[in-house]
C-alpha cells in the first residue's frame, strides 16, 4: 500500500558507487606509481600526495567558510535522503471529471471511489476487511487494494471476483481502464462481521 | 377634468404586482430536480451535520449564487455505484439547467458537482419500501 524511495536510492547509490570506484582506482594508481609513469606532473609513489603546505591554505577564512558550506550542503542532502526513506501512501487528492470547466466542474474525491471499492470487496464471501487506495489521475488511475480474508475464504474465487466485478465496475465509473492494479492479500483469524441481515422474498402463508 | 389615460399595457403591469423568488427557492427546485434522477441522492438524518447518512430518497444539497438573473449552482451529490460518472453528471447538469430555467426563468450558467458518496443500489436500510 505504501510507496518507497526505491528509484531514488538506486540512482544515488550508483552515483556514489561510481565516485568511490573512481577514487579507489586513482589511489591505487598513485600508490603503484603507474600514475607518475603516465604523467610526470603527478606525485610519485611513496611520496606525500599533497606536496605543498596544507596549513597555509587552510588558514585562510574563505577556505574555512567554503569547507563549512560544503559540509552543511552534504549534510542537508543526506538528511533529505533519509527523509525520503519514510514510506508514503501518496493518495490521489480528487479526480476532476469534467470536460468543459466553463459549464461547471465535476469533482470526486479519490477516497469516495476507494470507499465504494472497499464496500464492494467487503461483500465477497470470506473477506474480513479491505482497504483501497487510488493514485494517479482520473484518466490514468492506479488502484491498490489490501484484502484481508479469513480461513474459510476461497482465495482464487475472491481474486476472480475482484478481477471480474470490482475492477471493471471502477473502470466503468471512471470510464477509463485502470493503468495499474495491485492486490495485497492477508489472512486473518477474525470472522467476517459484515452481512448480519439478508433480504428475502419468501411466500407468506396466512 | 379628464386625465390622459395611461397605456393599457403598462397599467396592467403595475397592477399585476411583482414575483420575487428567494435564493432558497432556486436551491430547493434544483435539489428536487437532481433527486428525481434514479441514480442520485443526498444525505438525511443527523444533527448539525453529525451522523447524517447517505440516502437515495433525500434531496442533494444545492447552493446557489445569484447574480441578477444568472445563477451558478454547486451541487453535493451521492451517486449509484457503478455508473459512468462523467456521463451521468453531464446529464444531470443539462437537466438541472433546463428545469431550473423552465420553472423559474433563471439562467443557469455553471453547475459545479461534487460527488460525496457512491453506493450500490441493492443496499437497503432495513425498512419496508413502498413499491
Amino acid at each position: 500500500m505504501r510507496q518507497h524511495a526505491g528509484a531514488l536510492n538506486r540512482t544515488w547509490l550508483v552515483i556514489l558507487g561510481i565516485l568511490a570506484l573512481a577514487g579507489g582506482v586513482l589511489i591505487l594508481l598513485a600508490a603503484s606509481g603507474t600514475l607518475h609513469a603516465m604523467s610526470s606532473a603527478t606525485v610519485a609513489a611513496e611520496s606525500p600526495v599533497v606536496p605543498g603546505d596544507l596549513h597555509t591554505v587552510l588558514e585562510q577564512a574563505s577556505v574555512t567558510a567554503l569547507v563549512l558550506m560544503a559540509g552543511v550542503l552534504m549534510g542537508a542532502l543526506g538528511l533529505l535522503w533519509i527523509l525520503a526513506q519514510i514510506p508514503r501512501r501518496n493518495p490521489a487528492d480528487r479526480y476532476r471529471l469534467h470536460q468543459d470547466p466553463a459549464s461547471g466542474t465535476t469533482l470526486c474525491d479519490a477516497s469516495v471511489l476507494g470507499a465504494a471499492v472497499e464496500n464492494q470487496i467487503n461483500t465477497l464471501p470470506g473477506v474480513v476487511g479491505s482497504s483501497a487506495l487510488l493514485r494517479g489521475t482520473a484518466m490514468e488511475p492506479d488502484l491498490t487494494m489490501k484484502v484481508t480474508v479469513n480461513n474459510r475464504a476461497d482465495i482464487q474465487d475472491v481474486l476472480h471476483s475482484i478481477n471480474t466485478r470490482v475492477i471493471p465496475d471502477l473502470s466503468k465509473a471512471l470510464e477509463t481502464p485502470l493503468r495499474r492494479t495491485g492486490i495485497q492479500l492477508e489472512v486473518s483469524g477474525r470472522n467476517a462481521v459484515a452481512g448480519t441481515t439478508v433480504e428475502t422474498t419468501g411466500t407468506v402463508i396466512y | 377634468m379628464k386625465t390622459p389615460a395611461a397605456p393599457a399595457g403598462s397599467r396592467d403591469l403595475d397592477s399585476r404586482g411583482r414575483t420575487v423568488l428567494y435564493r432558497k427557492v432556486v436551491e430547493k427546485i434544483a435539489g428536487q430536480v437532481a433527486s428525481e434522477e434514479s441514480f442520485a441522492g443526498g444525505s438525511s438524518g443527523g444533527f448539525l451535520g453529525i451522523g447524517a447518512h447517505s440516502d437515495f430518497s433525500a434531496r442533494p444539497k444545492v447552493t446557489v449564487e445569484l447574480a441578477g438573473n444568472i445563477a451558478a449552482l454547486s451541487v453535493e451529490i451521492g451517486l449509484l455505484y457503478p455508473v459512468p460518472l462523467r456521463q451521468v453528471t453531464e446529464q444531470m447538469r443539462r437537466r438541472i439547467s433546463e428545469r431550473v430555467n423552465a420553472l423559474t426563468g433563471v439562467e443557469v450558467r455553471q453547475i459545479d458537482i461534487t460527488v460525496s458518496w457512491l453506493k450500490p443500489a441493492d443496499e437497503t436500510t432495513g425498512r419496508r419500501r413502498l413499491l
